[in-house]
């Protein structure tokens, strides 16, 4: 049997709100769901305050990829944060595009707080997005 | 003792150097001024200041100046943030800010303001006060349902561009001399008000845009739940150019260097990509010398290509511009400041500043002072976006159905 390469060390940041999102990351812990190492999450209390600084701050200081997880539409605590914080990503994507690099380094997904499996889907299918990233277009370079 | 103040050009506008001119000439400063800095002998000075766009090439010879110098200052946007020519980064070329390469002090505008210089050369700080503060419209901060890429100035005058979803980077900007805001055109921040300009406008520009439709798919795997879609939507067709638009002055800093294929030259690498609206606007701020016939030019070539009409009375004032060009070439070389200052007197009184923010598609944006006409003869007109190859002087561009150009071209 061959060896298997190393696999990457990923460094993925997720801003989570203290609504749906974390809801659904303790319900996925409570039942045991596991998910990819490279996760870290960060609490907010609404989506709507990840700003599109902190997401550049954290893939300046060596995230591969930022995720944000809200409440499901028309969910949101806070009136309407995750709608902002959409609107403010998808501007911050199309700029990434306009550099030349992938746009599915950043995204943003909704959860629901009594369903684990919507965070971890949310996690897998940043990492998936994140490898596509890597494959295409490119990521951002780590300095700059 | 006098202060030993070296003015040094780079890049390929010069009106930052020409605006040092202005300085006054009682101020106590032995002035001397070194249009290419690679003929510069060393000698110790006490300020140096730099202008224009530098690239790496630059750097020997901008640490040459560091070395022999007490102070330098990086003066205008291009050699404090990479400014306009920043936007080339989208394509590769390294557009590097002064303070990359040496110790220097900033002293942000488009064009870069010499009371400001004066004052930081005595060792004061520039006033900060807030663009909006001497704004006449006011803001709401109420959410959009749509954004426009135009809009007729003379219809209301009382309400912020942004309230009226005409994207105006004003909330982050400082106040300047040249305020394009009083010639209904919105700011783009070329003296920034907080650290990181960009994106946070992107981000007050984004929420503020909160009642545009943006798509959402499901996410399908395990549980399936919304995200983000990739597709376009109305937010992204809203602001054609994010790069253009919220960072023309602060590519380079807060942004990495781009992947996109150059097209040649810097001038070409800066203007694609840009919407035709914006045009004229670009072109007044990096022309340099020649702003006022690359700007008429790049308007001409439209006008002529989808039979805009003008009349009489624009002809006359574009006219008058182009003169005023004409003989600034040899004058500005021989470095004689009061006709400079009277020159861009004129260009004012006619083109609202420097940058030439009151000349637009048709005619002018704001009513010109003295003009006996009624405004109505000589206003500018909301243009359509007509697919095609446009050519006028020396300029020639192409543009696609959005109205953003996928060519371009200019023959110095």
């Amino acid at each position: 049997m061959s060896e298997k390469a190393e696999p990457k060390k990923r460094n993925v940041v997720v801003f989570a709100c203290n609504e749906c999102g974390q809801g659904a990351m303790n319900t996925a812990g409570v039942a045991r769901m596991g998910y990819d190492a490279a996760i870290k999450i960060v609490p907010l209390q609404c989506s709507g305050q990840a700003s599109p600084l902190m997401i550049m701050d954290a893939l300046k200081n060596g995230a591969d990829a930022v995720g944000v997880i809200g409440c499901c539409i028309g969910a949101c605590h806070f009136v309407n944060g995750n709608m902002l914080s959409m609107h403010r990503i998808k501007l911050l994507k199309k700029l990434f595009k306009e550099m030349g690099y992938s746009d599915q380094q950043i995204n943003h997904y909704t959860a629901r707080a009594a369903e684990g499996e919507t965070a971890v889907g949310d996690f897998e299918d940043i990492i998936a997005r994140l490898k596509q990233a890597e494959n295409k277009a490119g990521t951002l370079p780590k300095e700059w | 003792m006098a202060q030993k103040v070296t003015v040094f050009n780079f890049g390929t506008c010069a009106k930052c150097f020409d605006a040092t001119l202005l300085l006054p000439a009682d101020n106590g400063y032995e002035l001397k001024r070194a249009l290419e800095p690679s003929k510069w002998v060393p000698s110790p000075i006490d300020v140096a200041v730099i202008t224009g766009y530098l690239l790496p090439k630059d750097k020997v010879l901008v640490e040459k100046i560091a070395k022999n110098a007490k102070l330098v200052i990086a003066f205008g946007s291009c050699a404090a943030t990479g400014g306009p020519f920043g936007l080339a980064c989208a394509r590769g070329t390294k557009v590097t800010p002064a303070r990359d390469m040496v110790e220097a002090i900033d002293v942000h505008g488009c064009v870069g303001e010499w009371f400001e210089l004066h004052q930081v050369i005595k060792g004061n700080q520039p006033d900060r006060a807030k663009l909006c503060d001497a704004c006449k419209r006011r803001s709401t901060c109420k959410f959009l349902s749509e954004v426009v890429r135009q809009i007729d100035p003379s219809q209301d005058d009382e309400s912020c561009f942004n309230d009226r979803g005409f994207m105006c980077n004003g909330y982050v900007a400082r106040q300047c001399k040249e305020k394009c805001i009083d010639v209904a055109t919105p700011c783009r921040a070329c003296k920034p008000l907080v650290d990181h300009p960009g994106i946070r406008m992107l981000s007050m520009f984004g929420t503020l845009m909160a009642n545009v439709e943006v798509g959402t798919e499901a996410t399908g795997g395990i549980a399936g739940t919304d995200k983000l879609a990739d597709a376009p939507d109305d937010v992204t067709r809203s602001v054609p150019d994010v790069s253009g638009a919220f960072f023309r002055f602060s590519l380079p800093v807060e942004m990495p260097i781009g992947k996109l294929p150059s097209t040649g030259s810097i001038l070409s690498d800066v203007f694609t990509g840009r919407p035709l609206e914006e045009l004229p606007l670009l072109a007044g701020m990096l022309g340099g010398r020649r702003a006022i016939s690359m700007v008429l030019d790049i308007i001409e070539a439209y006008e002529n290509g989808t039979g805009i009409e003008i009349n009489d009375i624009v002809k006359g004032y574009r006219n008058k511009l182009r003169e005023i060009e004409a003989q600034m070439q040899s004058v500005t070389k021989a470095g004689d400041a009061a006709w400079y200052g009277s020159a861009a007197d004129a260009i004012r009184k006619i083109a609202g500043n420097m940058n030439l923010s009151n000349i637009f598609f048709g005619g002018f944006k704001t009513p010109i002072k003295d003009e006996q006409a009624p405004f109505d003869e000589y206003k500018s007109k909301i243009i359509e976006f007509k697919k095609g190859t446009y050519q006028a002087g020396r300029v020639k561009y192409a543009i696609d159905a959005e109205g953003k150009v996928n060519e371009f071209s200019w023959r110095p």
